[in-house]
C-alpha cells in the first residue's frame, strides 16, 4: 500500500492486488451485516457498535431514537460502502478520491475497524501482532489483527491528508 | 434532516426549583478503543465547524476523562447531532443536561 496523499483536489493511494482483494472481502462482509434483518440480529455486539443506542440509560428515548434514525443510518452506510467499492481497482492499482468519495472512505474504513475491533476485543492496550516476513506467528487471530492495523494505517493516512488540505485552505 | 418535533414528556420528576424541562439537552461523545484521535478531531471539526484547537481539546477530554459534551441545545437538534456522529462511527448519546 502506498498511503493516501493529496494531489491537487484529489486523495490518491495505491493498493496491491492482495490488498484490493481483502478490501473487497471486508466490504462484502459489512454489506451482509448491514443488510441483516434487525429482528434477527438483536444482540450482535458488532451491529450494536455500528448502530449504537442514542441514549445511555432511558430505554424509551433510545427506542424513539432508533425508530427515527436506524433505517437512515443503515442506508447511509450502504451508500458509503457502494461508493468505496466503486473506487477500488479489482486487481490493485491507484485509488483516486474526490472530497465526497474521501468522506465515504473515512466512514467505511471506520465501520470496518469498528466491526473488526469489536470482534477481536481491541482495547487501548492492544498492540500490533508480531508476524515476521516468513509469515511466522501468523495464526488466524494474528492475521485478522494485522488486517485491522493495516486498515488503521490506510484510514490514518487519509485523515492526515484531508486534515493537511484543510489547513492549506485557511 | 432533524427529527420530527417530539412532544415533551412531563412524566420526569422535577428536581428542585428549576424544572427539568428548562434544562437544555446535550450531545455526549464517549471514549472507545478503536476510533483514532486524529479521526475524532477531524469529525468534530467537520460536523460542528470547531477550529482545530477546540476540536483537539474536546477530543482530549473524551480520551482522558472518558466523555465530553460536544453540543447543546433543543432535543431535536441533539438527536440530529447524535445521528450525524453515529454516521461517522463515533460513540455518541444525547441527554438532558445534568
Amino acid at each position: 500500500m502506498k498511503p493516501f496523499r493529496r494531489k491537487g483536489d484529489e486523495l490518491v493511494a495505491r493498493l496491491v492486488d492482495a490488498e484490493a482483494d481483502i478490501v473487497g472481502l471486508l466490504l462484502d462482509q459489512l454489506e451482509q451485516l448491514l443488510a441483516a434483518d434487525p429482528a434477527d440480529s438483536g444482540g450482535d455486539p458488532v451491529l450494536e457498535r455500528l448502530l449504537p443506542s442514542g441514549h445511555a440509560s432511558d430505554p424509551q428515548l433510545a427506542a424513539e431514537y432508533r425508530d427515527l434514525t436506524e433505517a437512515g443510518l443503515r442506508s447511509g452506510k450502504a451508500d458509503d460502502l457502494a461508493m468505496v467499492r466503486a473506487t477500488v481497482p479489482p486487481d490493485g492499482g491507484e485509488v483516486r478520491l474526490d472530497a465526497e468519495q474521501a468522506r465515504a472512505w473515512l466512514r467505511t474504513t471506520n465501520d470496518l475497524r469498528l466491526a473488526m475491533g469489536t470482534r477481536l476485543g481491541i482495547t487501548a492496550e492492544t498492540e500490533p501482532p508480531e508476524i515476521d516476513a516468513a509469515g511466522e506467528g501468523a495464526d488466524d487471530e494474528n492475521s485478522q489483527l494485522a488486517v485491522y492495523y493495516w486498515l488503521t494505517a490506510v484510514q490514518g493516512s487519509l485523515i492526515d491528508a484531508l486534515a493537511a488540505g484543510r489547513g492549506d485552505r485557511r | 434532516m432533524a427529527g420530527p418535533i417530539a412532544p415533551e414528556r412531563v412524566s420526569e420528576t422535577s428536581t428542585g426549583e428549576e424544572s427539568a424541562l428548562d434544562r437544555p439537552w446535550v450531545t455526549v461523545v464517549w471514549d472507545d478503543p478503536v476510533n483514532l484521535m486524529t479521526y475524532v478531531t477531524f469529525v468534530l471539526q467537520e460536523l460542528f465547524g470547531y477550529d482545530e484547537a477546540t476540536a483537539t481539546e474536546l477530543m482530549l477530554q473524551v480520551h482522558n476523562e472518558g466523555k465530553a459534551i460536544v453540543s447543546s441545545g433543543p432535543r431535536e437538534r441533539m438527536e440530529h447531532d447524535t445521528n450525524r456522529l453515529h454516521a461517522y462511527g463515533l460513540w455518541a448519546t444525547y441527554q438532558r443536561d445534568a
